[in-house]
């Protein structure tokens, strides 16, 4: 039973409806939204202030594979709403090894995107290169890396929540009354997922 | 406006949510990324593929939102506050678009 | 209200720590006791007030004694001042030290970091912040930042140079300013400060939504909860865009990308539009909670209800929306679209809407008011003159054409000025001398109080009035010796007059800080309710224990009810429920004083 809880039964002003970890996290997710906005938004502008110094699709990144990344993105999320179905029915085990599937999807998925860095750096696609661009300039490179970087960095911490969040459940800390930390962390994970929806389709195909 | 015993909440969330389709959303997903990549490559205008594939986008992004972030299954003031940014976000991009 | 009066008698037994279990680091330093962590911000942003106010001086002695000794300036090392004269590239790092340090060291830890921890869980019936932890890491993150940004100076080139706000190109590459490290510290040092700000907000919004107390319904709230409450949605929806805008003028500067140089293929506007997204709403961060603070001074003061109350909530509300449409008004000088300007024109005179009804309101409080002429109070009456003034000169400024003519003036100065010096700081010395009970658990000094607000009213107007004269003039703003322009020298007298009026302002402010300090160890101790006040913070002792309520309060009415007939008082607390409810039996409400 968390706090809020506690202050539920005494009768604080019903709010959100949600208890006070989950409102923090969905607060938080928006000041997210703004972020990537920034990163997402400064590319669409930049792009279409300066078409020719960015590539048309596939002829610089590598889709199939990238296409390959995002459907293990998008296994990531349904194991880890699994996680979160399984601890609500009350089910430790189904929880651990939801978790690790993800765990192990995640940081695939950040494996996956290193390979493609070095594989593009070894073509000469890196943070300054002009060498793609029609014309003199480095904003694709400076735009692709600065957005991918970002979304990896997420993940990457995600996944680092996510072992936390293991190592809590190995201890048995969840329970189907008590599963915020489970839920959370989820609810980051997703959104983590649907940045990456977002990305892959404006940076990889349009 | 009487807020519910915290147990009883609980209660209640853990069987709304033994139903939610979790796989059927997940091939959905699945569908849409590969119809994405075929038609990012059909030749079509430029105008087109990216309206459809914005559409496509978003419409996994919705799936995402409601489904597995439980979107669908909170109360509607919790909606109002998710999509606030979303305003906002568009109108930064639309306005300074207009420069170029 | 049922479950409301359920929780009447219910002890919160968690929340009943016992202060002196606590290890000093902990209740201390690493505290997540809300109204400690508000304390160290107070701290934190006074010391950051008094180095800005230095900063400040030393350009007023360069502007009003060009290239002359400044005195005491021997101290300098020889790369800022030789001999004691400012270096033009020293003045440039004045200037730009002097907004950042002042906004986001000062004025901004101030409104929200202290009296947003002090207030929300007090008026909000709240036992302490959502998530204590975070609160905690939110000072634990300023703090560092503020030393960062101090330690900038000390590097070589100096410190930033292109100004608070950091124009590209001239800040994306070190070869127009000179400045190399001290640019990137000055990006680095504010993302700290942009998650210290972001956890500052998740946890002020978390708390507002969940953790109001019984019967406090949106509408009970009082108004300063609300004004920070509306802030921390828009620092929560500004400040990421600020990081994303910094990270990559930080990735410019150090890895070599081009998103805002123009020889890359970059574009400068883009770091002017991203800038001035977040830019907008911050200045309304830096305004809003001052408004709140100032409704709630003015009420006490007035012995009245506010006038308009949801008018007030409505305009609060409708400042911070308005604030996300209008940032274009900053760029009317950039060769932005001229389309785009008028849109921007328009939006920004609409802004005159909400700031007015917000001014008659306070007027209408004020109005047949028994006005009790306390220091809270003079400070909340010169908040609302001297905002009066500031908004005025920013509809001039909204008008394209008219901007043109100013942009990049002094009279830019005055009016930032007047909004945040005589709007912001004036409702913080307030709202400082107002709260002080619940900060010491003493009431600070009001004769010296009045003597600090009668000085500082004089030389403030001195200082800052001129400048509209001399901005409309021609005086350029961030000029480094207004003597090499022929035009400009009728107005040297003006700048010298301004100078020495600026000397003795700073001096005046001595005054408060004896009284803050004297009046913390030898100070009258103060009641629960020394002001006779309504709302929450008010029925708990001053200072108020570890987990601020020995019950939860539960609300009855709103937070503004100065001299109801219901009363035998011309104030009735939140908690005092209606007369046909009142039980014999002792409850929530402890007795107010003197009852």
């Amino acid at each position: 039973m968390t706090t809020d809880a506690m202050a539920l039964e005494r009768g604080y002003m019903p709010g959100m409806r949600v208890y006070n970890l989950k409102l923090g996290m969905w607060v938080f997710l928006l000041s997210e939204v703004m972020f990537f906005t920034g990163l997402i938004g400064s590319y669409i502008i930049l792009r279409f202030a300066h078409p020719t110094q960015f590539a048309e699709p596939g002829v610089v990144l590598n889709v199939p594979l990238t296409a390959f990344n995002t459907f293990v993105l998008i296994c990531s999320s349904v194991t880890m709403v699994k996680a979160y179905a399984a601890i609500a029915t009350g089910d430790q085990k189904g929880l651990k090894i939801w978790l690790l599937a993800t765990i192990a999807l995640g940081t695939f998925f950040v494996g996956i995107q290193v390979f493609e860095y070095i594989a593009l750096a070894q073509h000469g696609f890196v943070p300054m290169a002009s060498a793609y661009a029609a014309e003199g300039g480095a904003l694709y490179g400076s735009t692709f890396y600065t957005m991918t970087g970002f979304h990896g960095t997420h993940v990457t911490i995600g996944v680092l929540c996510l072992w936390f969040v293991l190592w809590r459940a190995w201890k048995g800390a969840y329970s189907a009354d008590s599963l915020g930390g489970v839920e959370i962390v989820g609810l980051y994970w997703h959104f983590v997922d649907l940045v990456w929806i977002i990305l892959f389709t404006i940076v990889y195909l349009i | 406006m009487d807020p519910q015993p915290a147990q009883e909440a609980a209660m209640e969330h853990a069987e709304e949510h033994k139903d939610p389709p979790y796989f059927l959303v997940w091939g959905v997903l699945f569908i849409l990324t590969i119809l994405e990549v075929f038609f990012a490559f059909t030749g079509l205008p430029k105008f087109w593929i990216a309206t459809g594939l914005i559409i496509m986008a978003l419409w996994k992004a919705l799936l995402v939102a409601m489904y597995y972030m439980h979107l669908r299954f909170e109360p509607r003031r919790m909606w109002i506050l998710a999509a606030s940014p979303l305003p906002l976000a568009v109108i930064l991009v639309i306005a300074v678009l207009t420069e170029f | 209200m049922s479950t409301a009066e359920a929780a009447i008698g219910d002890r919160t037994a968690a929340h009943e720590h016992v202060d002196h279990d606590i290890p000093f680091i902990r209740k201390y330093v690493f505290s997540t006791d809300h109204k400690t962590i508000a304390k160290q911000f107070m701290f934190m942003s006074l010391f950051f007030l008094v180095v800005g106010g230095l900063l400040a001086m030393m350009m007023r002695w360069q502007l009003g004694y060009p290239s002359q000794p400044m005195p005491g300036g021997a101290i300098l090392p020889e790369t800022m001042a030789p001999g004691g004269i400012l270096l033009p590239e020293f003045y440039n790092s004045l200037v730009t030290m002097h907004g950042t340090i002042m906004i986001f060291f000062a004025i901004m830890p101030l409104l929200v970091g202290f009296f947003g921890n002090l207030l929300i869980p007090l008026q909000v019936g709240a036992p302490d912040m959502a998530f204590p932890r975070l609160n905690m890491a939110s000072f634990w993150l300023a703090f560092p930042a503020g030393l960062l940004m101090l330690a900038s100076f000390l590097v070589e080139g100096g410190a930033a140079g292109a100004g608070w706000t950091s124009y590209a190109p001239l800040s994306a590459s070190g070869e127009y300013t000179g400045v190399y490290l001290g640019q990137q510290l000055w990006l680095v040092s504010l993302t700290i400060l942009g998650f210290s700000s972001l956890a500052g907000a998740v946890n002020y919004i978390t708390t507002v939504i969940n953790w109001r107390a019984p019967g406090m319904t949106w509408f009970r709230l009082p108004l300063a909860t609300w004004s920070l409450f509306i802030t921390s949605i828009l620092i929560l929806l500004a400040i990421p865009i600020l990081a994303g805008a910094l990270i990559m003028l930080l990735f410019d500067q150090t890895i070599g990308t081009t998103f805002f140089l123009p020889a890359g293929g970059g574009e400068p506007l883009l770091w002017q539009h991203l800038f001035w997204f977040f830019g907008h709403p911050e200045v309304y961060i830096l305004i809003l909670p001052a408004m709140g603070i100032a409704s709630d001074l003015i009420a006490n003061g007035a012995r009245k209800p506010i006038f308009g109350y949801h008018a007030m909530v409505l305009a609060i509300i409708g400042i911070a929306f308005l604030g996300w449409i209008v940032w274009g008004h900053h760029m009317f000088q950039s060769g932005m679209n001229p389309m785009l300007g008028t849109t921007f024109m328009v939006s920004t005179m609409f802004i005159a809407v909400p700031s007015a009804i917000k001014t008659f309101n306070w007027l209408g409080t004020l109005w047949g008011g028994d006005i009790h002429f306390t220091t809270p109070v003079l400070h909340g009456l010169a908040f609302v003159s001297m905002f009066i003034i500031g908004g005025l000169s920013g509809i001039f400024m909204a008008s394209t054409p008219v901007d043109i003519y100013i942009h990049d003036t002094y009279f830019i100065v005055a009016h930032i000025h007047y909004v945040l010096f005589g709007g912001s700081l004036f409702a913080i010395f307030g709202g400082i001398t107002f709260w002080f009970p619940k900060l010491f658990g003493t009431i600070m000094n009001e004769r010296w109080g009045k003597i600090h607000w009668v000085l500082t009213m004089i030389f403030y107007n001195l200082v800052f009035f001129p400048m509209h004269s001399i901005g409309l003039q021609g005086h350029m703003r961030r000029l480094y010796d207004p003597t090499q322009y022929e035009y400009l020298e009728p107005l040297q007298p003006m700048n010298v007059f301004i100078t020495i009026s600026a000397f003795l302002l700073i001096a005046v402010q001595l005054i408060f800080v004896v009284n803050f300090f004297h009046s913390i160890w030898k100070g009258k101790k103060a009641g629960p309710n020394p002001w006779n006040a309504n709302s929450l913070e008010w029925t708990v002792p001053s200072p108020p224990p570890h987990g601020n309520f020995a019950t939860v309060p539960v609300v009855y009415r709103g937070p503004y009810e100065y001299s109801s007939p219901e009363s035998d008082e011309d104030f009735l607390l939140q908690t005092t429920p209606p007369r046909d409810q009142q039980q014999p039996e002792p409850h929530a409400t402890p007795a107010p004083e003197g009852a």
